[in-house]
């Protein structure tokens, strides 16, 4: 599997195979967030169609030093989402319908979504014996000693997976994560 | 007292045990730990939530055969432009056509390489015999159409041309289908006009030089007299033997 650094370089030579590996392997997540923020299905696929293409448009722009390219993309998506969203209210203004909008919940705010992917994308990134502790711990809302007794680990080494992918999860959410204004202040401390 | 021990702060983050008093007392009082504490909590929640996002379906494949004819030949420095057929519906002057050309260019391009892999593939999937088919080409949407839409075209050997589109946009014109000069976009042969049915058969004007004029093009045209090409283009492909 090529790095983000990798194909990066690929895509800034022009290399179109390389969008296709970032349209493989994060494609499912841009047309999830477009969907989650349009609402309808047409409309979330033309987003993802219009993402990846501003991507390939703009793969200057992308830097590995700043962000991860599932970063990138999805905060593309987030602005061409919104773009849409925004024209489409023009629309309605236009035709004088006013259209009830429901409040949105708290965890569904798009900055939310962007959140929730960027982590599970870290999820799987992690070392196999740490993500498997972390879904215990979040899935299944085990605590440390059930853990330690489903998976056979010493109760040390399930505290430390569990210590250190956190600080994963939390250092991929302070580069990518899109709510972290209000959340984090200050650098981590190291775990 | 010390600052709480990093393993301590993770099961209060997970709510696993619960704060002893002289924990409470110094979470009170130090912004360091409640911060580290407040943002262990995001991640656990952020964490739990994550659950239903794990195996994505994958994206269809149209989506990205959209892409691919919107990104073909575009230079990395243009600016983010990602609907050429846009750009192109400015004020319609027949002397004009340079000016809206080159930028459906790219898009032309763009719908080749999209459409030859396709076409690769078609060639040996046969068809009913005695339909002899002379050239035949996919047609994919340009990047400002629903990737739904579509369509196939086949030249038959008696110099019909059959055309089937699914899925094109609304119109208050009329669709037209027309053969582009890839090397030379000021360069077309119109092939007529599509009626609502989803199939339809044109003829070729007699001499048509398939081998120049190999880029079907339909396109969105008004109603405004002006028989020229609107500029608008909805489905590229090529045609190949």
């Amino acid at each position: 599997m090529s790095s983000d650094d990798e194909l990066a370089g690929r895509l800034r030579a022009g290399d179109q195979a390389a969008l296709r590996v970032a349209y493989e392997r994060h494609g499912a997540a841009v047309l999830y967030l477009a969907q989650r923020l349009l609402g309808n299905r047409a409309d979330a696929e033309d987003v993802t169609q219009l993402t990846f293409v501003a991507a390939w448009t703009g793969r200057d722009g992308f830097d590995p030093q700043r962000g991860t390219m599932l970063g990138w993309l999805l905060g593309i998506a987030r602005r061409k989402a919104v773009d849409r969203l925004r024209s489409a209210a023009r629309e309605e203004r236009k035709a004088e319908t006013v259209a009830a909008h429901p409040a949105t919940p708290v965890e569904d705010t798009p900055e939310r979504i962007v959140d929730r992917l960027v982590v599970a994308d870290e999820l799987e990134r992690l070392p196999e014996e740490q993500r498997r502790t972390l879904e215990l711990a979040f899935f299944d809302d085990l605590t440390h000693p059930q853990i330690a007794a489903v998976t056979g680990l010493p109760l040390g080494t399930v505290k430390s997976h569990i210590r250190r992918g956190m600080a994963n999860l939390r250092r991929r959410w302070e580069v990518d994560g899109a709510a972290l204004g209000s959340r984090s202040a200050g650098p981590s401390r190291a775990l | 007292m010390q600052h709480l021990d990093p393993d301590r702060l993770v099961l209060l983050a997970l709510s696993e045990e619960r704060e002893e008093l002289t924990e409470a007392d110094h979470l009170t009082h130090c912004t360091s730990c409640q911060q580290e504490l407040r943002s262990l909590r995001d991640v656990a929640t952020v964490g739990a939530e994550v659950q239903d996002l794990r195996d994505l379906p994958a994206p269809p494949e149209h989506i990205w055969q959209g892409i691919a004819a919107g990104i073909a030949d575009s230079p990395p420095d243009a600016p983010v432009s990602v609907a050429p057929a846009v750009a192109l519906a400015g004020p319609r002057r027949r002397r004009d056509r340079s000016r809206w050309l080159t930028p459906v260019l790219a898009a032309a391009a763009a719908a080749i390489v999209a459409v030859a892999g396709t076409v690769a593939v078609e060639r040996f999937t046969g068809r009913a015999p005695g339909e002899q088919v002379t050239a035949r080409a996919t047609l994919s949407p340009l990047a400002t159409v629903p990737a739904s839409a579509g369509g196939y075209v086949q030249v038959l050997a008696d110099g019909q041309v059959s055309i089937d589109v699914r899925n094109l946009p609304l119109t208050t014109g009329f669709h037209e289908v027309w053969l582009l000069d890839p090397d030379d976009l000021t360069k077309m042969v119109a092939l007529g006009n599509l009626p609502d049915t989803p199939k339809a058969v044109l003829p070729l004007p007699p001499g048509t030089d398939l081998n120049r004029y190999r880029l079907v093009d339909v396109s969105d045209e008004p109603h405004d007299g002006d028989a020229a090409h609107s500029g608008n283009s909805l489905l590229r492909g090529t045609l190949t033997k």
